[in-house]
């Protein structure tokens, strides 16, 4: 009787403390959203999506800088993705055990947590010191470098988790690996493979340390791909950092927008998932 | 019925042909030997079943017959296994055809992620070229066989993990005969399921032996009683005993068989 | 034959209770048959009384040790020597509870004769003697069988064929013996039934020797000349 009080003590404690830590987590994240939706709804309106990031003191948009970040992000993730998926089915399906297998997870894990100002300031010494300026190109292949880990990753960690079972059974009926590989193992994970394409997305759709030594920023719409341009974090961060009340404003609209975007990635990754799962 | 006559009507059983010859088989995982030299004849349109303890080697022996092994490199084989003369094990053999001509089902389902149709069809496309209509037709007899069309016809695009755990066995195994194999390996087909579908799957058994060689793995003694022709007993990598299913069961010749068969194994 | 224990302890217990009882209930049908000549001998009521009382419990140690056999093949399955243990003991058991069968229709024979107060009984020691050799036949299968000795079943089935020819010559002798003297027909008949019955009882040993080379060897002996062989090699 004793021993069974003391383990419902022990298990109340430990309920207790982890519902602690839970809460000072939740807490913050509330705030921050709270703060975040309080400040960004008041500099939102309709001029944040159609007119060009303004001078400091008179009216404007995020407009140029949503375009560049929509498709920096979008042009990276184009190069990223197959590249990642790729090499994530050499890493689950050819590479297993491997002497090279095993070097390239190793390097995959290294660029996967290796800060992002690295990525950028590889990229402008690579890319940006020879073309002799600051280009959005550069910028996609920075933000397609950050991107190609995490989709080589969760590619690779979704083939394992399908059942060598199913390998066995498509290779038992005589279908040659490559079929295997294309019909069997890779659509058993379609869905596991698109969330990680997401989660990529929305990890790159706010990495301000890369843009800044590649992309840069662009006070006016560009469409060149050779030329700086405009994007949300770098925007951001020249906004909020000005003693301007007009910039502030719209840098607390732009962080509203990421976030959003980033919560709706999240959210749809989620769904993806859990299809696959009950599937 | 009517007809009774004294006189004997002799209607002796046809001696089993002999399908598949495996001689002086030895397999090993790496420096482990695994098989020990193995000699056994799988006999055409029987059902052959191996059982013993775990780890004795009766699923290794099942996996090498349709070289499944090879997708392991550090399994290896030695000795001969002959189907139609042919040693399956020469280096020149082509698998994947090998593989056409020996189907395999496995002990969980392993239902594609595709639908129904494009599970039975995904084999068969990949040895033959056929028309729609063809497909179609050797989809619906494949499904037939395994006595699965009835259940699942009016919904055969759906996708293959919708259907009960039963249902998906006999789905595989319809998978597996859609190729038109001339042997059905089944490794536990039925380990997985509950009772009655475990009994539907050897009525099944039952049935297709007909058209095809069987051989089946089981942990289930009296299931390779209930389904089987002949009986290998292996222990410890070793063939024990080899012989009709009925002998084995009723009159082992081996000390270590009977104590098996019987419950009396360490 | 497996001397070593199932996995299953009860499955042994099962198989242990089923064999003792098969014992116990050839020992009573054994007494029984003892009984029964004994009463022909002697006319003694009180033996023959014991005889006809037996039977009920005879009848029920077959219908215990049948549901017995039943429960342990719905129950385990047996397969090999404990399938042929099961299979053997369940037709043993009816011909134990024939020989039972067997020893009442002399003891009711006996009565009659000595109700109707014959003073001669025609080849009464041959009957007699015949009789004891089948009780012995009957008490040496049933060691045979406890043993599981193969060797001993394949003598008491060549003895079965002494038995049979002592029938005949008492068939023989009393056939003469009713038409010397027509008066004796009856009595003489009654005898007939008594010597029919314990050649029966000789049939029923040999049938349960059979039986016991089965559980042990595996090979079916019935209706075949002489045992094979090929069976001593099969051990």
């Amino acid at each position: 009787m004793t021993l069974i009080k003391k383990r419902k003590l022990i298990n109340n404690v430990a309920l207790a403390l982890s519902l602690g830590a839970m809460s000072f987590g939740l807490f913050w994240l509330a705030w921050i959203l709270v703060t975040i939706l309080q400040l960004g709804v008041a500099g939102l309106s309709v001029a944040v999506f159609t007119q060009m990031t303004p001078p400091p003191g008179s009216a404007g948009g995020l407009a140029n800088a949503i375009f560049g970040s929509v498709v920096m992000v979008g042009l990276a993730t184009l190069i990223g993705t197959p590249i990642g998926i790729l090499a994530g089915v050499y890493l689950a399906e050819y590479g297993r055990g491997t002497v090279l297998g095993h070097a390239t997870r190793f390097i995959n894990d290294i660029l996967l947590s290796a800060p992002s100002i690295v990525i950028g300031l590889f990229v402008y010494a690579a890319v940006v010191k020879p073309m002799g300026h600051f280009s959005a190109a550069a910028g996609v292949i920075a933000l397609a470098l950050l991107v190609i880990p995490v989709v080589i990753r969760t590619t690779e960690n979704i083939l394992r988790l399908v059942p060598d079972t199913l390998r066995e059974a498509a290779s038992a009926l005589g279908a040659p690996k490559w079929i295997m590989i294309m019909q069997v193992t890779v659509r058993a994970s379609q869905a596991g493979i698109m969330t990680g394409i997401l989660l990529a997305v929305a990890r790159i759709a706010g990495e301000t340390a890369p843009l800044m030594f590649t992309a840069l920023s662009n006070q006016f719409w560009s469409t060149d791909l050779s030329q700086p341009m405009a994007n949300l974090p770098m925007t951001i961060f020249r906004f909020a950092m000005s003693p301007f009340k007009d910039w502030q404003d719209l840098a607390w609209a732009g962080v509203l927008l990421i976030t959003a975007g980033v919560l709706a990635l999240n959210i749809v990754a989620r769904i993806l998932f859990k299809e696959k799962l009950t599937a | 019925m009517a007809n009774f006559t004294l006189q004997e009507t002799s209607e002796k059983t046809p001696p089993p042909v002999t399908q598949l010859s495996i001689r002086n088989f030895n397999f090993y995982y790496g420096k482990f030997q695994a098989l020990k030299n193995i000699n056994l004849d799988v006999y055409k349109n029987c059902v052959t079943a191996f059982i013993g303890p775990s780890g004795c080697g009766k699923s290794t022996l099942l996996r090498t017959l349709n070289r499944m092994y090879s997708l392991y490199p550090e399994q290896r084989a030695e000795g001969e296994l002959l189907l139609d003369g042919k040693n399956l094990l020469d280096r020149d053999l082509d698998v994947n055809e090998l593989r056409a001509r020996i189907g395999m089902v496995f002990q969980k389902p392993t239902p594609f992620p595709m639908s129904i149709y494009d599970n039975i069809a995904f084999g068969v496309r990949l040895h033959e070229r056929m028309s729609r209509g063809q497909m179609d037709e050797r989809v619906e007899w494949a499904l037939q066989r395994a006595a699965l069309w009835d259940e699942v016809k009016d919904k055969l695009g759906q996708s293959g993990m919708s259907l009960s755990g039963g249902q998906q066995q006999r789905l595989c195994i319809a998978r597996g005969i859609a190729v038109k194999p001339e042997i059905l390996l089944l490794d536990e087909p039925t380990s997985a399921l509950d009772p009655i579908s475990t009994l539907r799957i050897e009525e099944l058994i039952h049935d297709l032996k007909k058209d095809f060689t069987i051989v089946i793995v089981t942990h289930n003694m009296q299931q390779a009683a209930r389904v089987s022709d002949y009986t290998a007993y292996m222990y410890l990598g070793e063939l024990i005993e080899f012989d009709q299913t009925d002998t084995i069961f009723i009159k082992p010749g081996r000390k270590e068989t009977e104590d098996y068969i019987t419950g009396r194994f360490g | 034959m497996s001397n070593s224990e199932h996995t299953s302890k009860q499955f042994d217990a099962d198989l242990e209770d089923i064999r003792s009882r098969v014992l116990q209930m050839g020992g009573l049908v054994e007494a029984q048959l003892m009984a029964a000549i004994e009463g022909f001998s002697s006319g003694g009521e009180a033996v023959i009384d014991q005889v006809l009382t037996a039977e009920p419990r005879v009848n029920s140690y077959e219908k215990e040790i049948d549901d017995a056999i039943v429960h342990v093949v719905a129950r385990r399955q047996p397969a090999a020597s404990d399938l042929r243990l099961i299979m053997g003991v369940s037709k043993i058991v009816t011909d134990l509870e024939r020989i039972g069968d067997e020893a009442e229709k002399i003891a009711r024979m006996a009565r009659q004769i000595y109700a109707r107060g014959a003073l001669t009984i025609p080849r009464s020691i041959d009957v007699r003697q015949t009789g004891n050799k089948a009780a012995m036949m009957l008490r040496r299968v049933l060691d045979a069988m406890a043993r599981l000795d193969a060797g001993e079943a394949e003598k008491i089935i060549a003895e079965d064929k002494l038995i049979d020819t002592e029938f005949r010559g008492i068939m023989r002798q009393l056939i003469t013996y009713m038409m010397e003297d027509p008066r004796t027909i009856t009595t003489a008949l009654d005898i007939v039934w008594i010597a029919k019955a314990i050649e029966r009882v000789g049939d029923h040993a040999k049938n349960i020797a059979e039986q016991v080379i089965y559980i042990v060897h595996g090979t079916d002996v019935r209706h075949t000349a002489a045992p094979p062989a090929a069976l001593q090699g099969n051990a």
